[in-house]
């Protein structure tokens, strides 16, 4: 969904801010590439994600459109999990109840902060007052809410971080925070610099890392934490290097070993629809076998629940035999990350390959 | 041999020595004034660049006196830094007179003491000339005073001449004619030619350009290069126009050049005297020594693929300049080099500039150092290039470090800053006299790898430019030196470790281990960073362990990107050199082997 109100200042993912009149040449062209998946056997999903984008910036007839494709060519009744992204700004009554009647379960909020001054320095559309009321609305329609907060802000503090993370913890059943990283080609890195604000970024997260787990929300991975039970199932896929069929501009999918990127604008997204979506519109990156091994033991390295001592290679053992104790918990059969060891978690990565 | 007169021209930088060498080429005719670049005798492009000159071509010169009668004038050229001190020496040794070239309102300058002493020594003819009377600022009378005083020549009769206007010039060249005595030797003694210097021609091999003594030297004729028994046939003899002009043959008295087919100048060394194979001299001619680099740094290629094409040049300009030598060396920062050896700081940058514009090689220099004698407790005695020379402390008897005697001159406000400077630099005071009221020479002993480092632009910066130096090396004296090992998490860094004063020991070793403390990245665990002398840790510092890192998310598209990052990641760390657990960034070993180009 590659439609958002206006760009962050800090997000380097695609989308295009406005072009909202584009909206139904996207979900004809998204219609065109969902056929290219249908079989008599349709498809089995097993986990559905709506993201992008700003979701909730559709109308209901074009999310009716959304979902009716979907259903049209995959398999939907074997769902366990349904979520879809909203913005505080835009998410509204008639979503929330669209997304319920749609037998969706989940609901991902983009919150970031609950202080005006860091919203204001994101550049966000929403105040922490508009925020509060989105998480209420989404809370009381029974949807499992998620919220994404954002730690590293300038300006930012212990203090205004414990706020945001304890009002947070109110109404969601699942929260993710991510470190401010300041791609190079956006806004925001260009006004700040980026070293300073990844030398920052440390505290918050212990401090995350601290106060989350006493309130219930144990950290099931680098970036997210959940009441046990609530974890995100969708994403776990990707940390399972399990199949995903990606859809839409720039989205990214893994089947059986291959990655394959599509067109990255929705422009080219649009022109490849015309031509049935040809092989050469998209970057196929097939990954050999050792690189699946390697790229599968730091992706389960990433969640509590660790990675097989199975398919570590020796090689790998070894280097993590060399790293300092303290970093890992190491049982017979699985190596996990302590709290300190998902604190560096790059610098180990960087050391095992 | 009587209507022959050898001659050189010996001054300070800048004095204006190129200069009167047009004047006089003009002036005898040898050069029309329209043929005459700027200062036509530099060869070396990098001379005429930095506007000194290092060497002039030899030339000979056909002059009509007063007294009716043609004389020959071969003007020899000595190089003007104390680094070829003994090319100086040997170009000194082909003349019977010298023109000691004194700038009229600058005086007497370090170079000009070193060098007259030189010609006093090997009996030459002294004529001393002030220059650059044009002008405002010339105060001739001072210079005389200071010739007479601080040289200690009778410069009452001193020529006054203008090169740039030409004043004057008229009245030098009948004063070498007039003063300056005829070369004596005899034509019928067996064969002694002097080599002075010798360059190489891609052509026709190496070109000696020789004095001869005693007796003729011919084409055809078969020579004996005394010092290293090689026997050549000559191909052609000539002397200096100055183009190379072929002649017959060059007799007792006379300077030319002769090629024979001589494919290195290690084969016709400086100094070396060439004989008649037939009819040997029983003796060569005093003076030839070996000459022996004092000065030693690393020349690498910036781009490590580059290293071939660094050893051609190298070897190449080896063929033009035998005080070079080289040998391969490697280091963790910088892969495949060569270390080398100069003559002193100006040949290595000479050298350095050579390679970078004759040959355009771009390179990475590594700070300069001397060679030590280490002394050990079972006598043995070795040299010592590097630290990782050097025995263990508990084996070390005593450490030799070459000295050199510096004079400093300069305005006498500026004494007690450089006094300073040169204690500071371990020096010790020998004398102090004034020149005049207003100039002072200083005069001290100290550690030639003191001097090598960074003297000269300390130096300048102490006295704004006012002041000149001139040194020699003395010899190997003890030193209470020490080495400082430098200790990255318990394991030794070699590339780190120095030699130093034991007084210096600890402050050197704080700056060190405060340095690489900044160029160290975090890693996964606490990094000691320790400075020792023996087992006895001196100076020691933490690189804290890791607590900065980005945590991204990880999805989708994210993985690839994040791959991508992971790789990239792993690139530079194999450019990291690995010191026990600890990775060290390129950047570290650099900045302690690389001579700061900025400050030169």
């Amino acid at each position: 969904m590659p439609f958002c109100e206006n760009k962050c200042g800090y997000c380097s993912f695609y989308s295009e801010a406005g072009r909202f009149s584009d909206v139904e040449v996207w979900l004809e062209a998204l219609d065109v590439e969902a056929r290219k998946y249908f079989d008599d056997d349709k498809i089995k999903l097993r986990t559905l994600y709506v993201g992008g984008g700003t979701p909730s910036i559709l109308t209901l007839s074009q999310w009716q459109k959304l979902m009716r494709i979907i259903a049209e060519y995959f398999d939907i009744s074997t769902l366990t999990e349904a979520t879809s992204e909203a913005n505080p700004n835009s998410i509204t009554p008639e979503h929330v109840r669209f997304l319920r009647e749609n037998n969706f379960t989940r609901l991902s909020l983009g919150v970031q902060s609950l202080n005006d001054n860091e919203l204001a320095i994101l550049g966000r559309l929403h105040n922490s007052r508009k925020a509060l009321s989105a998480m209420e609305l989404v809370r009381k329609s029974g949807l499992n809410l998620s919220c994404d907060l954002i730690f590293g802000i300038p300006g930012q503090n212990l203090r205004s971080w414990d706020y945001s993370l304890k009002r947070v913890m109110n109404f969601a059943s699942h929260i993710s925070c991510y470190q401010l990283t300041l791609e190079p080609d956006t806004p925001l890195a260009k006004k700040y610099g980026n070293d300073e604000l990844n030398y920052s970024g440390y505290k918050f997260y212990r401090y995350a890392q601290y106060i989350l787990p006493k309130r219930n929300f144990l950290q099931y991975e680098i970036s997210n934490f959940s009441p046990s039970g609530f974890e995100c199932q969708h994403n776990l896929a990707y940390w399972h290097q399990d199949n995903v069929i990606a859809l839409g501009p720039s989205a990214v999918s893994y089947v059986d070993g291959v990655r394959y990127a599509n067109p990255a604008t929705l422009d080219e997204y649009i022109n490849a629809a015309k031509n049935n979506f040809p092989d050469e519109c998209r970057t196929y990156e097939r990954l050999s076998a050792h690189d699946r091994n390697i790229e599968l033991i730091i992706l389960s390295l990433r969640t509590k629940w660790g990675v097989s001592r199975e398919i570590i290679t020796p090689e790998v053992d070894a280097k993590i035999s060399a790293m300092p104790e303290d970093l890992f918990i190491k049982t017979d059969d699985r190596i996990s990350l302590s709290k300190r060891g998902m604190r560096l978690g790059n610098a180990i990565w960087s050391e095992m390959i | 041999m009587n209507n022959i007169r050898n001659f050189c021209i010996i001054a300070h930088i800048d004095h204006g020595k190129s200069t009167l060498a047009d004047r006089l080429l003009e002036a005898t005719g040898t050069i029309s004034k329209r043929d005459m670049k700027a200062q036509i005798l530099d060869s070396l492009a990098l001379e005429r660049e930095r506007g000194i000159t290092i060497k002039l071509v030899p030339v000979r010169m056909d002059y009509k006196a007063n007294d009716g009668k043609n004389y020959i004038l071969n003007l020899i050229d000595t190089p003007g830094h104390v680094d070829f001190a003994y090319e100086v020496s040997r170009s000194l040794a082909a003349c019977e007179g010298a023109l000691l070239v004194v700038d009229a309102s600058q005086g007497v300058e370090a170079q000009t003491v070193a060098n007259a002493y030189q010609a006093i020594e090997q009996e030459l003819e002294i004529l001393p000339v002030i220059n650059k009377i044009d002008l405002p600022s010339a105060r001739p009378d001072n210079a005389k005073q200071e010739i007479s005083e601080v040289v200690g020549l009778d410069a009452s009769d001193a020529l006054l001449t203008s090169a740039k206007t030409g004043e004057g010039v008229h009245e030098i060249l009948e004063a070498v004619v007039k003063n300056i005595p005829a070369p004596a030797g005899d034509v019928n003694a067996p064969l002694q030619a002097l080599i002075f210097d010798s360059v190489y021609d891609n052509y026709r091999g190496v070109i000696c350009y020789v004095r001869v003594m005693n007796g003729t030297i011919r084409t055809g004729q078969n020579i004996l290069f005394m010092a290293n028994g090689i026997t050549y046939p000559v191909n052609e003899v000539g002397v200096f126009k100055p183009g190379f002009t072929p002649v017959e043959k060059l007799s007792a008295g006379e300077v030319g050049y002769i090629t024979a087919s001589i494919k290195t100048l290690a084969e016709a060394q400086v100094g070396d005297t060439i004989t008649d194979a037939n009819n040997p001299a029983s003796s060569a001619l005093p003076g030839y020594k070996k000459v022996k680099s004092v000065v030693f740094c690393g020349f690498y290629p910036i781009e490590r693929d580059n290293y071939p094409q660094l050893r051609d040049a190298l070897e190449k300009l080896c063929l033009n300049d035998s005080a070079v030598t080289y040998e391969p060396e490697s280091s963790e920062a910088l892969g495949f080099g060569f270390r080398c050896g100069f003559l002193g700081l100006l040949h290595m940058d000479v050298v350095r500039e050579r390679l970078r514009g004759e040959y355009g090689v771009e390179l990475v220099a590594t700070a300069p150092n001397v060679i030590y004698e280490v002394v050990k407790s079972s006598g043995e005695i070795i040299e010592a290039h590097r630290p990782s020379d050097f025995p263990d402390a508990s084996e070390i008897a005593e450490i030799r470090e070459p000295f050199i005697k510096l004079s400093v001159f300069m305005p006498s406000e500026f004494t007690g800053r450089v006094m300073q400077l040169v204690q500071d630099k371990r020096g010790t005071y020998k004398s102090m006299d004034y020149i005049t009221p207003e100039r002072v020479r200083l005069v001290y002993e100290m550690p030639l790898s003191e001097f090598i480092v960074d003297f000269h632009d300390k130096l300048k910066s102490q006295t704004r430019g006012y002041a000149s130096l001139d040194y020699e090396l003395i010899g190997l004296k003890a030193s209470e030196l020490v080495k400082v090992d430098i200790l990255v998490n318990g394991e030794a860094a070699d590339a780190f470790s120095f030699i130093c004063h034991k007084d210096a020991a600890y402050n050197r070793g704080h700056a060190v281990v405060t340095k690489l403390k900044e160029l160290i990245p975090s890693q996964l665990f606490e990094i000691p960073i320790q400075a020792s002398i023996g087992r006895r840790v001196i100076v020691r510092v933490n690189v804290k362990a890791l607590r900065k890192d980005v945590l991204a998310k990880c999805y989708g598209g994210d993985i690839t990107r994040k791959r991508k990052l992971l790789e990239k990641q792993k690139e530079g760390k194999k450019r990291m050199k690995q010191i026990g657990k600890v990775a060290i960034p390129q950047e570290a070993f650099l900045a302690f082997m690389q001579v700061d180009g900025e400050s030169k």
